[in-house]
């Protein structure tokens, strides 16, 4: 008799532990990699040039636009964000078709739409590279809260730019839903977007 | 016989001596190692080395420059965090990259690197380029570095 109330409740709180445990994995909330941003107001909207005509950020209403600024003369940091960008592309698979990368140039002076264009689809043939006057692109960065600034150095390179490499994402719905900071890995950036993708 | 066993000892232990103290490096010592370049696109204008660089010596050393038959021209950069977050690039402060004895320095992906500017051949995987660094009191070391996609 004592014996089987001992059992009873042993597998009693067995049951109840493993139903704890269900239920916490299955409803917990999904912990993005990136900074979650909660907007009210739709991302604006902007109309830039690429190498294939006007192309406007509300174009892509219905993907997750990921957008990037930076320039082609750029050696370092926007390679190394370009190829983590790529690799998340490569690890979506299929649903990569659901993703649309935009780089905006920051150095409209040295950078054509197809100069950007080509630079861009180096990485991943479906990356669009966009430029337009110094006063448009001002005005979008602004727009997004990215910094840049022009600075003369000595040498050869006549100048750089400093820029906020930072990349904005867009959900389907023109909201701007998560900031990934520099150096988030390719394979972090997949998984966020895969689950914007299925959620 | 017996002498000229006593010979040949005694010239072994001095040859010995000899290799021991040759080894012993006075001043700085540099060795370079996984030197390799980001494969880019060709409207890309520069481009950026990078590499493992230890000094086994026992003198500081400093990397001031490099020189190479693919580039218009080399500067010693590297990427750095502005305040409030943003990206920045700049020639390295002092134009030298000082490699202290005994240590090692990174020229890495978002940091350090050597930047090929006006670049005169395609990078494509595969290519081989070869550099010529200069350090201050070294001199000129060749070497070679491999265009590859990053590794992580």
């Amino acid at each position: 008799m004592r014996n089987r109330t001992f059992w009873l409740g042993f597998f009693g709180t067995l049951l109840l532990v493993g139903l704890g445990w269900w239920a916490w994995d299955r409803f917990r909330p999904y912990a993005f990699h990136g900074t979650v941003l909660q907007s009210n107001e739709p991302a604006p909207d902007f109309t830039l040039m690429s190498a294939d005509g006007p192309v406007s950020l509300s174009d892509f209403r219905g993907k997750i636009v990921l957008l990037y600024f930076g320039y082609t003369f750029c050696p370092d940091v926007c390679p190394t964000t370009l190829t983590e960008l790529k690799r998340a592309m490569e690890l979506l698979g299929e649903d990569a078709d659901q993703v649309q990368v935009i780089m905006v140039s920051v150095d409209p002076e040295r950078d054509t739409p197809e100069k950007i264009q080509e630079y861009v689809e180096y990485f991943w043939p479906t990356f669009i590279g966009v430029t337009g006057t110094p006063e448009q692109i001002a005005e979008v960065a602004t727009q997004y809260g990215i910094y840049y600034e022009k600075r003369e150095v000595p040498g050869a390179t006549g100048y750089l730019m400093d820029h906020t490499a930072t990349v904005t994402v867009i959900d389907r719905d023109g909201y701007v839903k998560l900031i990934f900071p520099f150096g988030t890995p390719g394979e972090d950036i997949a998984a966020d977007l895969k689950y914007l993708i299925e959620h | 016989m017996k002498r000229s066993l006593g010979f040949v000892l005694t010239l072994f232990a001095l040859l010995a001596l000899a290799a021991c103290s040759g080894s012993k490096a006075e001043g700085p010592k540099i060795v370079i190692e996984n030197a390799w370049g980001r494969p880019s696109p060709k409207v890309a204008t520069a481009g950026a080395f990078y590499m493992t660089i230890r000094n086994e010596g026992s003198e500081d050393d400093a990397l001031i420059g490099a020189d190479s038959d693919a580039c218009g021209t080399i500067e010693l950069h590297e990427s750095y965090m502005k305040e409030g977050g943003a990206m920045g690039m700049r020639p390295v402060p002092g134009g030298k990259i000082v490699i202290p004895a005994g240590e090692t320095v990174e020229l890495k992906m978002g940091g350090l690197h050597i930047m090929c500017i006006d670049k005169q051949i395609d990078f494509q995987p595969g290519t081989k380029v070869k550099l010529i660094l200069h350090f201050e009191k070294s001199g000129d070391i060749p070497i070679e570095v491999e265009i590859r996609n990053p590794m992580k």
